[in-house]
């Protein structure tokens, strides 16, 4: 135990000397959560620009605009007249929607002839569209509601009667685990866990890299001590990291920006314990085979993004094909994010998450097997020319 | 005089080719995102919906309140649970987004004019199926809700006419504009792709100061009294060039295979995507400017590229964001980059507004390499 502890005190010491590398250990993984939660403090989207062009300018038409205009999701803009006026400030991202009566509007409902007003929203980004969407078809029920109510009073109905009428079916939903639509609660989860897988996997590929780029590998090879003693002791120092990562970062979101962070506290650890293990033994791994910290770092560097968006977090894996859902279940990030969503989120029990539980312990000991299979014997490979590609890169000696 | 700065130029195709590492991620990595990203979205829309249907009435009426679900847009009806219990279950599996149950003595209640309710969970812990969820069976519950009552006046003695006036008298038709469909694909794809694509370009310009002065060669430069500007200018010509020739083929395969529209602005995004590149390699040599060696100088290159995605607002919007990080997103060539991609790709902003972010770029590459420059004569 002693040799485990003598070479996980050498590496700390390391990560404590290198500055860049103390931050990505300790201090990044917070910044970027930091930095995440300030772009999406606001969770639900507000004050959607709208321009309102009415042509009509009649009672009728007054109503419906004013309906649009006491919505507290959207804030009229009030320089936008004509139609033109809206088109350009659709074009130019001045305004993300806009309501659009047509002249005659009254008139021609009066006669019954055939008129619509037309509500139009910027669809370019389906995060405006999606939540426009949803926003203009809930006014747009007020404004029929509002209309049949007045026109059953216009028709001599008493107050009671109409509300008896109009309240006949109730059409309740109700939104489980995230009735806001909360972005925040939506995103933000997924995104610690990209973080700790990154940054982990950046922090540990560097534990092998280093010794060799210093020639110090060959001593770890040729030393009397077991090669678990090796990968434990080089190991450690960046397990206790990570996991502490992860708790601090579920922490901090749920106690400084109210992120929903409830569920088995049980789970909650094992599930970081797992993925925690996992990282440290995959960046272990890497680091034995790539030939310095540059070339591990550039690979690293670049898993994030389609980790991210193959793993079904966002786009549903029932709308993603099978050979890429095939891929995407190889990846532990994908196990993980859906079980701490399940957890923290949907507030599920052991029984929902036990499969995914297996499967990153499977992960976690497949990781650490590879991890523990470097050779202790090795031949110098002898090479041409390489450019940073060698067990050195510029600026490093 | 260009013999020499040819020399240079092939000199770094050369280092590029034989770094090993970063050829293969230039070479490969940005085409197979795009093959994988498209794949991923491959389904372009979001429809079919897994919802349950719990029916406790059995009645005609409720069975006509099923098929309207059935037909309703992106609603796919996939379990019929017999209780509230097995639906709840189900949700808690992830086995359905959203459930609708129908009441006992539904149709009894409608009939008599008497209140009951449709009641409706959606599953909220994905953002993305909640809000086409609840968007599809609000659509369906007021039809419901306007059928049951223009019975119901009818029933009272009002002309069916009149009712349906009482419902419906009031036309308003949403229309998406920019992206009719709502296609998912269209909306995500390119840009995933080009923030792959700038995050794979700062790896390589990250490595134009620290990986030229962090070799021993770097002194017989010094000494030979070399010109490093010509030095630098050759370097970046060649890097520049090759992030070009990188984006070309995908914005060839996106818009003529994957038929992602490019509003008939093909010219345009790729002077466009030069401007940004030429901004963006400002960038990482300002990253290598500083850096102690190349592997500080890819970090702090990533730091910058890896939320600048996130932080573009080409997402979630830049004006949900908090005022500082706004300022602070300004400075940054990926926001002015992605947000000028969104505008040229599905809208028609006009030369008058998208010069303004040609100029921005075109300052921020002068600024970012001016500080560049400056640094590197004082350290070495």
């Amino acid at each position: 135990m002693r040799q485990v502890l003598n070479i996980a005190n050498y590496e700390t010491r390391h990560v404590f000397k290198d500055i860049v590398l103390f931050g990505m250990v300790f201090l990044i993984p917070l910044a970027y959560i930091a930095f995440f939660s300030c772009v999406y403090i606001a969770g639900i989207l507000t004050d959607i620009p709208l321009g309102i062009v009415d042509l009509d300018n009649s009672k009728v038409s007054r109503e419906i605009t004013t309906t649009f205009k006491n919505c507290p999701k959207f804030k009229t803009i009030d320089s936008i007249n004509t139609y033109d006026q809206l088109e350009k400030a659709m074009n130019n991202g001045t305004v993300r929607a806009g309501i659009v009566v047509p002249e005659d509007y009254a008139q021609k409902t009066s006669h019954r002839q055939d008129t619509k007003i037309m509500a139009v929203y910027d669809a370019s980004n389906l995060i405006w569209g999606y939540n426009i969407k949803r926003y203009t078809s809930q006014v747009i029920g007020e404004i029929r509601a509002n209309h049949t109510a007045s026109y059953l009073a216009g028709q001599g109905y008493t107050e009671k009667e109409v509300k008896n009428i109009m309240s006949s079916i109730s059409g309740n939903i109700e939104v489980w685990y995230n009735p806001t639509y909360n972005y925040t609660a939506f995103i933000l989860p997924a995104l610690i866990m990209m973080v700790l897988h990154q940054i982990g996997l950046l922090s540990v590929c560097l534990t092998v890299t280093r010794e060799k780029e210093n020639n110090c590998w060959l001593q770890y090879l040729c030393s009397p001590i077991a090669r678990w003693k090796i990968f434990l002791g080089k190991a450690l120092p960046y397990f206790i990291a990570i996991f502490f990562n992860y708790a601090l970062l579920t922490w901090s979101t749920s106690y400084f920006i109210d992120l929903k962070i409830i569920g088995s506290t049980a789970l909650i650890v094992l599930l970081g314990f797992l993925y925690s293990t996992f990282i440290t033994s995959a960046g272990f791994f890497i680091s034995t085979k790539v030939p310095n910290s540059l070339q591990a770092t550039r690979y690293i560097m670049l898993l994030s993004i389609p980790m991210f968006i193959i793993s079904g977090y966002t786009w549903p894996a029932t709308h993603i094909p099978g050979f890429i859902n095939f891929l995407a279940r190889l990846l532990p990030f994908t196990w993980m994010a859906e079980g701490f969503r399940l957890v923290t989120l949907k507030e599920l029990g052991f029984q929902y998450v036990n499969h995914i539980i297996l499967i990153l312990a499977a992960a976690a000991a497949l990781s650490t097997i590879l991890a523990l299979q470097f050779k202790k014997r090795q031949k110098p490979r002898e090479k041409g020319l390489t450019v940073n590609c060698g067990p050195t890169y510029p600026g490093n000696k | 005089m260009l013999n020499s700065y040819l020399t240079i130029m092939r000199r770094e195709i050369t280092y590029m080719w034989r770094d090993k590492g970063l050829r293969y991620i230039l070479l490969l990595v940005t085409l197979l995102s795009l093959f994988l990203f498209w794949g991923t979205y491959s389904a372009q829309l979001l429809k079919d919906i897994p919802t349950a249907v719990v029916d406790l009435d059995r009645s005609n009426a409720s069975r006509e309140i099923t098929d309207k679900l059935k037909t309703a847009e992106n609603l796919k009806i996939t379990a019929r649970p017999g209780s509230f219990a097995e639906l709840k279950e189900l949700i808690k599996q992830g086995e359905v987004v959203t459930g609708v149950v129908i009441p006992e003595d539904y149709a009894k209640d409608t009939a008599l004019g008497r209140h009951t309710r449709i009641y409706t969970v959606i599953d909220g812990s994905n953002f993305i199926y909640a809000t086409n969820a609840s968007t599809a069976v609000l659509s369906v519950t007021r039809t419901v809700s306007a059928e049951v009552g223009i019975q119901q006046l009818t029933g009272s003695g009002m002309q069916y006419q009149q009712a349906q006036e009482a419902y419906r008298g009031i036309q308003i038709q949403q229309e998406p504009w920019f992206n009719p469909t709502l296609n998912y694909a269209f909306f995500l794809v390119l840009g995933w792709v080009l923030n792959v694509w700038q995050q794979c370009c700062t790896l390589a310009s990250c490595m134009i100061i620290a990986g030229e002065t962090g070799m021993c060669s770097w002194l017989q430069i010094k000494a030979a009294g070399f010109s490093r500007l010509k030095l630098f200018t050759s370097k970046s010509v060649v890097h520049v060039i090759t992030f070009m020739l990188l984006i070309l083929p995908v914005y060839i395969i996106a818009n003529w295979v994957f038929k992602i529209p490019f509003n008939d602005h093909f010219w345009l995004l790729t002077l466009f995507t030069l401007v940004f590149t030429i901004s963006l390699h400002s960038i990482g040599a300002l990253a290598s400017s500083v850096a102690r060696n190349s592997l500080d100088a890819t970090r702090y290159g990533m730091i910058i590229a890896l939320p600048s995605f996130v932080l573009s607002g080409y997402t979630w919007p830049l004006e949900a964001m908090p005022q500082a990080l706004q300022v602070f997103a300004k400075v940054i060539p990926q926001t002015w980059f992605f947000q000028g991609v969104n505008y040229i790709t599905f809208k028609n902003p006009g030369w008058e507004f998208i010069s303004h972010y040609f100029i921005v770029l075109a300052a921020l590459a002068a600024v970012f390499y001016t500080l560049a420059a400056a640094i590197t004569a004082y350290r070495y």
